[in-house]
């Protein structure tokens, strides 16, 4: 734990560092860039709502990747999960108008529901046929996108909108903020408590994180690592689905085009970034919406444009991958030299090897 | 006689702090066979790596004709004449035997075309040297693995290596298979060159070397002529007391059949025959060891026994209930299971050790269940490890420490302990020895029989004839997935079922 601490913030400063070069390199006042960009995202009561709240998709499509690639189920299927979930969303909000107690969990589980449906296509798919879900999730990807842009170009049209969108959901739908701070973020608090419950106490999740390290043991063990597998996709493609369901119900309270925008492609990268760690997930999916949200202010009072943003999150990626393999390398070797010194002073004898390692 | 090859004062560090090597000092002469032997993890593989150039050592220096070196990767190794024949053989099975010999060192002609002539000609010379019976274009994928492990070793000599390292050659050799290869060992060193022995086959060693470097636990406990050495003195170093394994097997009656398997056949997805008709029944209170040449069914009556694989033919009951065609789990409730495969199907190298023990349990044990079935109940999980730990006295630093930083010995320990603690009528035990020194083949074996007092039926499989015979009371040989023997272990030798591993038959005698 304390190793991972430890290598994450050195990866991050490193990270900063290299962003930094990469900004005097192009003309740009680094010290100036980062004050800006972190004071748009972090330091004040709203940017800190901002940064909050655009984190939602971020960690809970993270958070889905996470569960999946550690059970070993490779769904990559979070972005079609989520605009299908978007799009359920919609559609009971449009056609249910209930109280706000009763309309708000009915459009949450229409959320998750569409995403099921659409982790639960892939499920089937290898289930049935065999077909990997590695790529089965990524072709379900296009078909939702394709789906949900017919869909809110025809049948759900707003008329009078001039671009593709649907009409608002029923006001009652719409999540309410409380000082600038969104509700979306308990609902995320809330499936990530879910999450790391089910993952780290029930008897699923033991079998979900020893499938997901070693299948044949798992399924010597008497797990049945295929309805295992099933529950997996189903639970992540919620998750996904969730996330969609919350940006409808937070944001533009319609399905307008492009609503999917990158979230779930990021939450992938933080799930890999976070080495599919529930806690880890949580963590760095609030960090990189920290980097988004400040992009547009850094843009707005320097002239660096919110690209270099972009430029740094692929910086982090990088180095945190990196570096926690090497970190942790390097940290191993430094024991194992210590030691190995204490054993010559203690024998009295022998000098270092013409060769370092490496 | 200053010695060809000093090592002083090596030491290795694997990280974080296994220390496999712990100042080790050691010369090898020139033209001797010259053995290490120890327990597993007793670092003596690790000090051969280091001095081939596989692994960096964190101390120590090397000297090869009283010059100090420093290989930095096996080919610099070989460079300076110095060879190393692993474990598992390295070769490409579509080419041929001199293909393999002269891969990475071909002979050209111009335009750097392999001149095919002149390559089989100078592996010819070398077979003939050493008069090593081999056939220069047979396919490396048809030939037995005594030919391959001789191929390995033509290697090194077409690169005119003048120290041979062998790490555990006779592993993976039959019994009859052993005396040629000592043979031509023993026409090597009369030859000129060194060969370093790393075994930790008691016998074999004194067959066959000249010196004898004993390693315990990183450090060399001492050398010594083999002529004036025995099995016991070179145990006594190797475990620090006195082990010699001599069957413990007390005579007993079996009783009534637990596993029965009638008629089991296997074809694989190609259509290969793999088990042909096997007929097998294991009474309560019996051991029965199956022995055969590794890939003759073995992994394929295990794996069909236990459900990982579908017979095409047959049935297999135990206690009555037939199981081919139930689920793993329900097998479970029926069948103990140690795989020959710790890393891969026993265990979760990453997991914890808890996550370890607990597993098949977990759904077995209405103990672990809270909350109708969906909770785990960790609390009792962790009574359940500690008690575990105390039953088959694992050494572990901590109940969440992976699983991979337990030695070999002590995985294998909490594998066998979660197995047996199920209590199954029926223990299917896949060579449950394979790879652990000496103390823990013992401790392995003093289990087994003490679950044949508790009346369970165990099914042994192993490459190791000396363990069949030391526990089992009946021997089956499989051959080419045939059933060929069925003999009680009074009434046979180990030459015979060697024999038969290998003829599928009788002696005609």
């Amino acid at each position: 734990m304390r190793r991972k601490t430890l290598t994450g913030a050195a990866g991050i400063v490193i990270a900063l560092v290299i962003g930094a070069l990469i900004m005097m390199a192009e003309g740009f006042h680094p010290l100036a860039t980062y004050q800006a960009l972190f004071q748009f995202s972090l330091f004040g009561l709203s940017p800190l709502a901002t940064t909050i709240r655009n984190s939602v998709p971020l960690v809970l499509t993270g958070l889905s990747a996470s569960i999946a690639f550690a059970s070993g189920a490779v769904n990559l299927g979070q972005p079609g999960q989520l605009v299908m979930g978007a799009l359920c969303a919609t559609a009971a909000g449009l056609v249910l108008n209930l109280p706000a107690g009763l309309e708000i969990p009915a459009l949450v589980i229409t959320a998750m529901a569409g995403g099921v449906l659409w982790s639960g296509c892939a499920a089937f798919l290898r289930r049935a046929f065999g077909m990997s879900e590695f790529i089965v999730t990524l072709m379900l990807n296009m078909i939702a996108d394709f789906f949900t842009a017919w869909v809110i170009a025809f049948p759900l049209l707003d008329p009078h909108a001039y671009s593709p969108m649907t009409r608002a959901i029923s006001r009652s739908g719409w999540l309410p903020d409380f000082g600038g701070f969104s509700t979306t973020i308990l609902f995320m608090l809330a499936a990530a408590a879910v999450s790391w419950f089910v993952f780290q106490r029930w008897k699923a999740g033991y079998e979900w994180r020893l499938s997901g390290q070693n299948s044949l043991f798992a399924r010597l063990g008497g797990c049945d690592i295929d309805r295992n597998f099933v529950a997996v996709m189903l639970f992540t493609g919620a998750l996904a689905g969730l996330a969609g369901g919350l940006v409808v119900m937070a944001g533009p309270h319609r399905f307008i085009k492009g609503l999917g925008g990158n979230y779930a492609w990021d939450g992938v990268m933080i799930a890999i970034v976070a080495n599919n760690g529930l806690v880890g997930t949580l963590l760095y999916g609030l960090f990189f919406s920290s980097v988004q949200t400040g992009a547009l202010g850094m843009e707005l009072i320097t002239n660096v444009p919110s690209e270099i943003s972009e430029v740094l999150q692929a910086v982090l990626v990088l180095v945190i991958v990196a570096g926690r393999k090497y970190l942790g390398a390097a940290l191993d070797r430094l024991e194992a030299r210590r030691r190995a010194s204490e054993r010559r002073a203690a024998a009295g004898g022998g000098q270092a090897g013409g060769r370092a390692a490496p | 006689m200053d010695p060809l090859i000093r090592l002083e004062h090596i030491v290795k560090v694997y990280p974080p702090n296994v220390v496999a090597v712990d100042d080790v000092s050691v010369g090898f002469r020139r033209g001797e066979i010259h053995a290490v032997v120890g327990e597993n993890g007793a670092g003596k593989s690790t000090l051969m790596k280091i001095l081939y150039g596989l692994v960096p050592r964190d101390a120590g220096r090397i000297f090869l004709d009283s010059r100090a070196v420093s290989f930095r990767r096996p080919a610099e190794a070989i460079a300076n004449g110095i060879g190393m024949v692993h474990q598992e053989i390295l070769l490409v099975p579509e080419y041929t035997v001199w293909q393999n010999i002269v891969l990475g060192q071909e002979p050209t002609r111009w335009l750097g075309r392999t001149d095919v002539a002149r390559a089989r000609k100078l592996v010819r010379q070398k077979i003939e040297e050493f008069s090593f019976s081999l056939d220069t274009d047979a396919r490396v994928g048809d030939i037995s693995v005594a030919a391959r492990q001789k191929v390995e070793i033509l290697k090194l000599l077409y690169r005119n290596v003048s120290v041979l390292i062998l790490d555990e050659p006779t592993a993976v050799l039959t019994p009859q298979e052993i005396p040629q290869l000592f043979g031509e060992l023993g026409r090597l060193r009369d030859n000129g060159h060194t060969i370093i022995f790393i075994s930790h086959r008691l016998d074999e060693v004194l067959r066959l070397t000249d010196r004898i470097t004993v390693m315990r636990r990183g450090k060399v406990v001492g050398t010594v002529q083999t002529a004036g050495t025995g099995k016991e003195e070179l145990a006594r170093m190797m475990v620090g007391r006195d082990v010699v394994l001599t069957s413990r097997r007390a005579p007993r009656q079996p009783g009534p059949p637990v596993c029965e398997i009638s008629g089991l056949s296997y074809a694989d997805p190609e259509g290969r025959r793999r088990l042909a008709d096997i007929d097998l029944t294991v009474h309560a209170g019996e051991i029965v060891g199956v022995a055969g040449v590794e890939g003759n069914g073995q992994l394929e009556l295990v794996n069909a026994i236990i459900g990982l694989i579908q017979p095409t033919a047959g049935q297999v009951f135990v206690k009555g209930l037939e199981v081919t065609g139930l689920p793993i789990l329900a097998r479970r409730s029926l069948i103990s299971f140690v795989s020959q495969d710790r890393a891969r199907m026993g265990a979760s190298l990453g997991a914890s050790i808890m996550e370890n023990v607990i597993m098949t349990h977990h759904r077995l044990d209405a103990h672990f269940s809270q909350w109708k079935g969906l909770l785990l109940n960790y609390p009792f999980a962790r009574r359940f490890t500690d008690e575990l730990e105390r039953k088959f006295s694992v050494s572990m630093a901590s109940r969440l420490a992976p699983f991979s930083s337990l030695s070999g010995g002590n995985q294998q320990k909490v594998i066998l302990g979660r197995e047996l603690l199920l209590e199954s009528p029926f223990v299917l035990l896949d060579q449950p020895t394979r790879g652990l020194d000496v103390g823990s083949i013992e401790y392995v074996h003093g289990q087994i029989l003490r679950i044949r007092e508790e009346n369970r039926a165990i099914l042994l499989v192993s490459a190791d004839l000396e363990e069949l015979f030391l526990i089992a009371d009946r021997i089956v040989v499989l051959h080419r997935g045939e059933l060929v023997a069925d003999l009680p272990v009074e009434k046979t030798t180990m030459e015979e079922v060697g024999y038969r591993m290998l003829e599928g038959r009788a002696r005609a005698s």
